[in-house]
């Protein structure tokens, strides 16, 4: 079950939580579980909290320093040897820097690495467009083996990296740098290649992953009260596989669709939705996110803003969906 | 000493456990991984000759001789891991492969063809990708630089797993061009794995020309150092250097091997030309290439001849001097004075003798009973030891003498003189004879004529052997010198013994490289009679006439 739909948004009930802290736990977790685990880091085990799990286990957690084509292909060794092998920096350098190596040494063989990377999209702040990566659903995506999850809160991060842990192959888990409101409960339940209706509606159905669920949700809200559209949130936390059966089912019961992602609009979620929807139900696809430019830096108490200069603040979706409406109606 | 059938654990060992396992049949089964490989390309009409053949001693002494690989069961925990990083030497891999029983033999001639386990470049082998791979690869490569790394990850979880297997990651030159090689090597080091021994395919040449001139790597040595490898420089076309590298155990660090080596290696117009980096041959001239891998041969110089006789000083000082010159093995003389009219020295002396050279130890036991004095000529380091048909008696005794030899990993070989006929039993143990030597002189003494009437009988019995399906070496001993030599290797001779041809004249160099230019130009010679015969002489020509100009250059 959904938290949200349990408790209705008020100020005081928004809870926080951030997903790298989850991610650190987790992984200590699973180890103490599963001892064929191990870490590989890249001079960001404090920042990826992926040093919770060297600490707990000094000789599982392999700080490679600051060199990401070694690092993914070094985790691709021990899964070669029989591990299954996290391999975590910021989202800017894996892949930015190592697609070759996750294609050829992860992807091709299907080895059992889970790359977990941390601080992408816009939301990083202050250090700027370098290190605000939003082309890496996209870049991930297009690999074959590959499977890219987006979470969107700390619950979610959890219990998705229960279940992948089963999974023999590559993973791309995509988490955010800022702490997120918690949209789920312990008793919420995740599945590959799935995606969730957290909030139903009739008139449209926003697709949504990771940062930009919540932001998603408070958009619906706004224009429940303001123009008394009903508007269904889903989501995609699974981007590939993506969840076709669900978005075809909402393409029958809502009509038009929207997507919201805090990625390039070239290649992400809403390309991936489009994959779907062009080939099996034909609709509008209305794309919300970055329009293809680079980002800038932000305080963190001016990331809302930032967001909202991108196009991605609550009150930007709502002016995308209502002029998506208008052009239906004519 | 006997062989010691892997890489060795234990602490001070010297370098009698390093020893190589029957070093001609491994010679043999090197040439034959040479003939699938150019086979496959051939067939391709595109694949990298070069690499194969640069890297084809390195790939092969790995998986004849060093590593624990079982392919029944591709995934056992304790395997040793073989991760070759230069994708490109895919066609020796896959040769390699099938020596060692992945596949057939025959499949080579799939290569890079639709439909095909052997792709371009090799792919990791699993349930998924079955049909795209065959059984004991480890490692998509094919993109450059990436091996090190993966090889590191596997040395973490043998070290963590408290796993003592090694791993063994092939590099090429060109290949460390890539920042990630140097990414790998700092982490190799800083994580002390002494469960890793890289091989660097030092050929020199990379795709667009020589690496010295695309991008200098040199000083190569000093840059591992200066990572904190342990390193060692060696010719990687020596299985006698090779061997012993390959199983010995770095103690506290990574270790890597500068491999010196001359890319396509064993075709002498594909050898150090960087045109033929990744150019197939023509298919039509497969037969004379086969020829000219056939043609590979072996000089043995006797340290028994010369002026300065056979004290211990004289026999150590022309060890020397053969291998500074580019002998390929030391021929050892043993007579008793009882089976030959002379006396030269024992299995005492060969000890003494055998820490002065890597070369292989080619001991020619002509004595009286040599079952009863084996065991001290393989512990004195002999390589190979070939006895006399005339002492063996019978066959059970020639079979307990080749049972001890071939368990003791030393090369068995099986002499017979001017005047006998080879023995009739010799038909049931091709399999387990590494050499045959149709003595040209009756032995006893240095510097005899060869006796003529021995061609007849060489070429009578060296096809009817064949035939048999001998594939060892015949090994042509007895007043071989540059008047009888090529004719000699006419008659399928690939082992050569010389005495006071080399030793008898002051530069022993000069008769070596003569010597050298003598067989090569017959075998060039050769190789244009039989382009006639096929109707490809102009094109044979075309292709090649730029190496024979350089021949006649170099002499």
């Amino acid at each position: 079950m959904v938290k949200y739909e349990l408790n209705p948004l008020t100020a005081s009930d928004i809870k926080f939580s951030d997903m790298r802290s989850a991610y650190g736990d987790s992984l200590v977790n699973l180890g103490k579980k599963y001892p064929n685990i191990v870490c590989v880091g890249g001079d960001t085990t404090d920042s990826l909290k992926t040093k919770k799990f060297g600490e707990k286990f000094p000789d599982r957690l392999f700080n490679v320093g600051i060199a990401e084509a070694n690092l993914v292909s070094i985790a691709a060794g021990l899964a070669i040897a029989g591990k299954v092998s996290f391999a975590s920096t910021y989202a800017a350098f894996i892949p930015g820097r190592c697609l070759d190596q996750i294609r050829n040494a992860i992807c091709y063989p299907n080895l059992d690495v889970k790359i977990v990377v941390s601080h992408a999209g816009l939301s990083v702040g202050p250090d700027g467009a370098s290190h605000q990566q939003i082309e890496d659903i996209s870049i991930m995506r297009s690999l074959p083996n590959m499977r890219v999850l987006v979470p969107a809160d700390a619950i979610s991060v959890k219990k998705l990296l229960e279940k992948i842990v089963h999974i023999p192959g590559p993973f791309y888990v995509r988490l955010a740098r800022p702490s997120t409101e918690e949209i789920y409960s312990e008793e919420s339940n995740f599945e590959i290649g799935k995606g969730t209706i957290i909030k139903d509606g009739n008139d449209i159905s926003l697709f949504s992953c990771g940062t930009m669920v919540s932001a998603s949700l408070k958009a619906s809200d706004i224009m429940k009260k303001d123009h008394n559209i009903s508007c269904r949130v889903v989501d995609i936390y699974s981007v590939k596989p993506i969840d076709s059966e669900l978005i075809y089912k909402c393409t029958k019961e809502t009509g038009s669709l929207a997507s919201v992602e805090e990625h390039n609009i070239v290649g992400g979620l809403g390309s991936a939705i489009s994959e779907v929807t062009s080939e099996i139900c034909p609709t509008f696809v209305r794309k919300i996110g970055i329009r293809d430019r680079y980002g800038e830096s932000a305080r963190d108490e001016e990331i809302d803003s930032l967001l909202d200069k991108y196009g991605l603040s609550p009150g930007e979706i709502v002016k995308n969906v209502v002029a998506l409406k208008k052009s239906e109606k004519k | 000493m006997k062989w010691s059938g892997g890489h060795d654990n234990s602490e001070g060992s010297d370098d009698d456990m390093y020893k190589i396992n029957r070093y001609l049949k491994l010679k043999e089964k090197l040439k034959e991984l040479r003939t699938i490989a150019l086979t496959g390309i051939a067939e391709a009409g595109s694949g990298h000759p070069g690499a194969s053949f640069s890297a084809a001693e390195i790939m092969g002494c790995l998986y004849f001789q060093i590593m624990n690989n079982d392919l029944k069961h591709p995934h056992n925990p304790n395997r040793d891991y073989f991760i070759n990083s230069k994708a490109h030497s895919a066609p020796g891999y896959y040769a390699t492969l099938s020596l060692v029983g992945s596949f057939p033999k025959e499949e080579i001639k799939t290569l890079r063809k639709l439909n095909s386990r052997l792709q371009g470049h090799p792919v990791r082998y699993s349930e998924m990708q079955k049909h795209h791979s065959v059984p004991g690869i480890e490692y998509s490569g094919g993109s450059e630089g990436i091996g090190l790394s993966v090889s590191i990850g596997i040395c973490l979880a043998n070290k963590l797993d408290k796993r003592d297997n090694m791993v063994y990651c092939l590099l090429g030159d060109g290949e460390t061009n890539e920042g990630q090689i140097w990414e790998a090597s700092m982490a190799a080091a800083k994580f002390k794995l002494n469960n890793l021994i890289a091989i660097l395919d030092r050929n020199k040449i990379q795709q667009d020309g020589f690496t010295e001139e695309i991008m200098p790597i040199d000083p190569v040595k000093e840059k591992w150092l200066s990572f904190n490898w342990e390193v060692v420089e060696i010719n990687g076309h020596k299985i006698e250097q090779l061997i012993p590298e390959l199983l010995r155990r770095p103690t506290d660090k990574p270790k890597i091997i500068i491999a010196n080596t001359v890319k396509g290696n064993g075709i002498k117009h594909m050898a150090n030309n960087p045109q033929w980096h990744g150019k197939a041959p023509s298919k039509k001239h497969l037969p004379l290439l086969v020829r000219e891998l056939e043609g590979e041969y072996l000089i043995s110089p006797s340290i028994i001849a010369g002026a300065d006789g056979i004290s211990e000083e004289s026999l150590e000082q022309k060890i020397v001097t053969a291998e500074r010159h580019g002998a390929d093995m030391i021929h050892l003389d043993v007579m008793d004075g009882n089976f030959v009219p002379n006396s030269t020295f024992f299995f005492d002396t060969i000890k003494k003798l055998r820490d002065r050279t890597k070369l292989p130890f080619d001991a020619h036991l002509m004595i009286q009973n040599p079952a009863s004095v084996l065991d001290q000529y393989i512990d004195a380091g002999c390589d190979i030891i070939t006895v006399h048909a005339e002492t063996c008696g019978n066959e059970q005794e020639f079979e307990r003498i080749n049972f001890k030899l071939v368990s003791s990993g030393v090369s068995p070989g099986l002499a017979v003189n001017p005047g006998t006929e080879l023995p009739g039993w010799i038909f049931s143990h091709l399999d387990n004879l590494d050499v045959i030597i149709i003595m040209s002189v009756n032995p006893g003494f240095a510097g005899q004529k060869f006796i003529p009437e021995v061609l007849p009988k060489m070429k009578k019995v060296i096809p009817l052997l064949r035939e048999q399906g001998f594939k060892g070496y015949f090994e042509a001993d007895g007043g071989i010198d540059q008047s009888t030599i090529t004719q000699c290797f006419d008659a399928g001779c690939r082992i050569f013994v010389m005495g006071n041809a080399v030793f008898g004249h002051s530069d022993v160099d000069k008769r070596i490289r003569e010597t050298r230019f003598l067989l090569d130009s017959y075998l060039e010679k050769s190789l244009l009679d039989e382009s006639q015969s096929l109707n490809l002489e102009e094109d044979w020509i075309k292709g090649r006439r730029n190496i024979i100009e350089q021949f006649n250059l170099s002499r």
